[in-house]
């Protein structure tokens, strides 16, 4: 069955407005979001729709549910899928964006910063710690040290990369924010 | 939103629409209907607001009967906080006014 398509993220934290536009097009040619996958999306076949996506950020209670995908329905947000704390909703091109103002995007920002910050710096202080460990052990240890910090390294460029993501959008939201 | 000494448009209009029990979509429609529709508040902006104002314990849940349509209303903290930024707001206003009723001379 070909009716289901995988469409790959370009880091949600980097480029979300692009995932959103990119989502929208596929919509647009008949392939519409289904659910999040690993580092994507999984698109299914049906009819061509004009549709635009936001993502939010959330913690939600089990009590917070009901109300919070009510507000998103009452405001022309149809909720698509979640994946633990990102919900993707769609709506009708032009309809008011999730977020209509620059202090409560700001908080989501905030929001999502936290555990992404979490993960950069504990990769960061394993790979400075493995590299230290490399640079002044020998033998066996630094041969296991080495191949740790490679690993380590891999892992680490990429979560750093999205938390700096996280800064950047923070930074160009706080330069719109002073322009008003 | 770190301090709210000075309320942005948007948790202005939201404690004003409070001022009454009302649930989030009831605060939505009256901002739109008052402002016909040249002010508009996004659903997670009005959630994230929300639950910030409750933290911040300037409107308190009204009736927790039913978790789809929360009620909420503002607290006399909420009150005061609002009374306050109207001030702020009325000085901003008189100022341009009394300006433009000069310059009309």
């Amino acid at each position: 069955m070909l009716d289901k398509r995988y469409m790959i993220s370009d880091g949600l934290a980097f480029f979300e407005e692009r995932d959103m536009k990119k989502l929208s097009k596929k919509a647009a040619k008949g392939w519409h979001l289904k659910r999040f996958r690993f580092a994507g999306y999984e698109l299914e076949k049906g009819d061509s729709e004009e549709v635009i996506y936001n993502i939010d950020y959330r913690k939600l209670r089990a009590t917070e549910e009901e109300e919070y995908f009510e507000l998103f329905a009452y405001g022309g947000w149809t909720h698509v899928c979640s994946s633990t704390d990102m919900h993707i909703f769609k709506a009708a091109p032009g309809t008011t964006s999730i977020y209509s103002d620059a202090e409560s995007s700001l908080d989501k920002l905030n929001r999502l910063a936290k555990p992404v910050n979490l993960v950069a710096s504990v990769a960061l202080a394993i790979t400075i710690f493995l590299w230290i460990f490399m640079t002044f052990t020998s033998g066996t240890i630094q041969y296991i040290a080495q191949q740790g910090f490679a690993y380590s390294f891999i892992f680490t460029v990429p979560a750093v990369m999205t938390s700096c993501g996280v800064y950047y959008h923070m930074w160009k939201n706080l330069r719109l924010r002073s322009k008003y | 939103m770190k301090s709210l000494e000075q309320l942005t448009d948007s948790v202005f209009y939201i404690m004003a629409a409070l001022t009454e029990p009302r649930h989030g979509y009831a605060v939505m429609s009256l901002i739109e209907e008052t402002t016909k529709g040249t002010f508009v508040v996004g659903p997670a902006s009005l959630y994230t607001i929300i639950k910030k104002l409750v933290a911040e314990q300037l409107i308190q849940l009204h009736d927790d009967s039913d978790s789809r349509r929360k009620v909420y209303v503002l607290t006399d903290k909420g009150r005061e906080i609002l009374l306050e930024d109207i001030e702020r707001r009325k000085v901003m206003i008189h100022l341009a006014e009394q300006g433009l009723q000069r310059g009309n001379i």
